[in-house]
Order: C-alpha cells, then structure tokens, then sequence
C-alpha cells in the first residue's frame, strides 16, 4: 500500500515540476514550488514507514517546519520590490 | 525497487538542471533552485543516507533561498546572455561527460557489499563504534569522533567563507546608521507583520522551529542530524523572524557581537576540546580522556564539538543574511 501511494506522489511531483518549468506566471511556480516541498514532506514519510524506520519522521518534520519560510522569504521579496518600486515612481513623478 | 525511485527522482533532478540552466528569468532560476534541493533530499533519502539528507532539508529548503532573494534583490532581474566561448565550453562539459560516463563503467553495483569502499574502514567502524562510543548513530560517531579532524577542518571553512563573504557585501564598522530614505523604505517594507497569517502562523512557528533544531543538536547521537543542521535549523528559526517582524529587529535580539562571538566562539570550543585532550594526557581531538569512563569521554566530546560546529554554522548564516540585508539599504 505504501508503494502505490509513493508512486503517486512521485507522480504528483512530476506533475509539480511541469507546472514550475511552463509558468507561465510568477505565482504559478511559486504555488508548484510549494506544492513541491509538501509532496516531498509526503514522500519522506511514507518512504519512512515503506523502509520500516519510522524514526526518520524528523526529516519530514524538519521539512515541513523549514518549507515555510522559503515560501514567506519569495513573499517578502515581492513586497519589498513593490514598495521600491512605488517609491522609485513618487521619486521619478 | 529503490532504484526505479532514484532513477525516476535523478530524471526530475536533471530536468530540472537542464531548464535552471536555460531560464534568463533569475527569479525563476530561483524558484527551480528550490526544486531542485528538495529532489535532491528526497534522493538522499531514498538512498538511505538520511543525515545528508538533513542537511540539504535544513539548508537548501529555507536558507538557501533566503540568501538568493537577498541577492536577486540587488541585482536585475534578468541574466545577461554571453555568446562568446560558448563552443569551448560545450567542448569541455562534453569531454567531461564523457569521461565520467566512461569512468562509471568500472563502478560497483549500487549495495554492491563486495565493493572497496564497503571493505576498508567501514567495517572497522560499523564494528568498533557501541564498543569505543557507545552511540547508535555511526554516522556520528564518524564524523565527530574517528574523523574529528575533517569536521574540524570543515568548520574552519565555513568560518573562512563567512568572513569571505562578509569582506565581499562590505559590512561598515559600527553597524548600520540610519538615513532618512532608507529609514523609510525599511520601515515601509520591513517584515510581513501587516499580514495576519504569516503573523500569527509564523509567530507560532519560530519557538518549535529552534525547538526542533536543539532536539536535533543533542539528538544526533542517536537518530539523524548533529551540530551542522541544529544550526542552520536554528538560523532559519531566526530569519523566519527577521522576515516577520523585520531585519533590523532581528538584528536587535541576536546583535552582530553576538553573532561575531559565536561564529568564531563555536570553532574555539571546537579546537579547545583538541587541546584539552592533549592537555589530559591524550591525543588531539581524542575524547577518551575527557571523562572516568573512556565511552562518557567520548559521548561527551562529541556532544561538544557539535554544539561548536553548531554555534559556528548558527553564527555565519546568519550574518551572511544580514549582511545582505545590509547591502540592500545602501
């Protein structure tokens, strides 16, 4: 059972990975890349519990717990480049 | 079975390669950098090698992407194309290639237990490590205590290149003075606390995202992970909170003496435990003499020196992060 619900989540990411690689928008990779990583949280753990060593949990954990920010830091960047770029418009107007 | 995942994983990876090196679009090279460090854990970890793992999940996954925004901030957004020499460099990537493909022909099977790696010290420690230290991680063991001096000249490099960095993005001396533009770009722009779900999902976060990292740290003995994840797990606790409530406030609760301290603090307290070593009549780096009970020694040691290579890691990411954020207010 483990095995066919890997098998779709490699299936899921394949899918994930076509969408960051066509776009076209900016927020069409973002969502795919963060689509990514939460499959990659679901294929670590299955693939834990598929070997038998339910212990490497702590990788998805750390996964999940790490996703987040790379996610808030793409965010962050998008709001800083349009208030500069905004001021740069009252500065140049 | 293994293999056709780590097959079909490596197929995704090289993709992947393929169109980062493709784009002109540097935000999008970004995004695909993202992607292609989580196939690359996810290989890792197919392939059973869960400490690397670890470490690519705690520094590709958050950092890196953090410190590549930090740069595509202050740099166009678009790559310039360079024609010139591109026929020599096909040449060369091409002759490499080939020279590579030729060299796997001579390689063992993947788990071959005939293969040479798997017959010279492997064995030894396989073997050696619950009677000499007495943990269950032998990759732990390894790298702390049979090869102490590799993971001590590793942390000497990170220290280098965080000083390199630093040296190159110019941080001033005394720190950060405020003029009045950049005073109010910064504050119009600084962190994301206006939002209410990073806010709140964030806030709650951080103290189980360092949390995760000290269990880590002091958990390494026995399941995946060690000095060098808890850090960067811990910086990115940090940058989480740099990003929602600003730079300049995470600057204020981890200032950068303090980063400056445990960068170069955390490869002393590495290097001390050598020298204590010598100092108790034993060798460099040999832990043994540390304690009564030669195991406790090492188990002792070992925990030190990962919270050194934990503090040094902490310490660089972190002011490798601010002095980007630094550059980007000049």
């Amino acid at each position: 059972m483990y095995l066919v619900v890997s098998i779709a989540i490699l299936i899921t990411m394949a899918l994930a990975l076509v969408r960051a690689l066509l776009g076209p928008s900016v927020y069409d990779r973002m969502l795919a890349v963060n689509m990514f990583g939460t499959k990659t949280v679901l294929l670590l753990s299955v693939i834990a519990f598929l070997y038998g060593r339910p212990d490497f949990l702590d990788l998805a954990l750390a996964y999940a717990l790490i996703n987040f920010v790379g996610v808030l830091a793409v965010l962050e960047f998008f709001q800083s480049r349009s208030i500069r770029r905004a001021a740069d418009r009252v500065d140049g107007g | 079975m293994v293999i056709l995942f780590a097959v079909f994983l490596l197929t995704l990876l090289a993709l992947t390669a393929v169109a980062i090196v493709r784009t002109e679009n540097l935000f999008v090279a970004v995004m695909l950098t993202g992607i292609f460090s989580l196939l690359m854990a996810a290989n890792f970890f197919v392939l059973d090698a869960a400490d690397v793992a670890l470490t690519e999940a705690a520094v590709g996954a958050g950092i890196s992407t953090v410190l590549f925004l930090g740069a595509l901030a202050l740099t166009a957004e678009h790559e310039r194309s360079v024609v010139s020499g591109r026929w020599l460099s096909m040449g060369i990537v091409v002759v490499t290639t080939l020279i590579l493909i030729y060299a796997t022909f001579d390689k063992p099977r993947l788990g071959d237990p005939r293969a040479p790696v798997h017959q010279h010290v492997a064995p030894w420690y396989l073997d050696q490590t619950p009677e000499l230290i007495g943990i269950p991680n032998v990759v732990t063991a390894v790298l702390g205590s049979f090869r102490g001096y590799d993971t001590l000249g590793e942390v000497f490099v990170v220290v280098t290149a965080c000083i390199g960095v630093l040296f190159i993005l110019g941080v001033r001396r005394g720190g950060y003075s405020p003029s009045p533009d950049g005073d109010r770009l910064t504050t119009a722009g600084s962190g994301l606390r206006h939002h209410l779900i990073p806010k709140v999902v964030g806030r709650l976060l951080i103290p189980f995202i360092v949390l995760f990292g000290l269990y880590v740290l002091f958990h390494g003995e026995y399941g995946p992970g060690g000095g060098f994840q808890a850090g960067a797990i811990i910086a990115t606790g940090i940058i989480l909170y740099a990003l929602l409530d600003g730079e300049a406030q995470a600057l204020k609760a981890v200032p950068r003496p303090v980063l400056m301290g445990m960068v170069v603090g955390g490869a002393t307290l590495y290097g001390a435990v050598g020298v204590a070593g010598i100092a108790l009549g034993g060798s460099f780096l040999d832990y043994s003499v540390l304690a009564d009970d030669p195991v406790k020694g090492q188990q002792l040691g070992i925990l030190i020196i990962e919270v050194g290579v934990g503090l040094a890691v902490c310490g660089s990411l972190l002011s490798i992060f601010h002095a980007f954020a630094a550059r980007g207010r000049h």
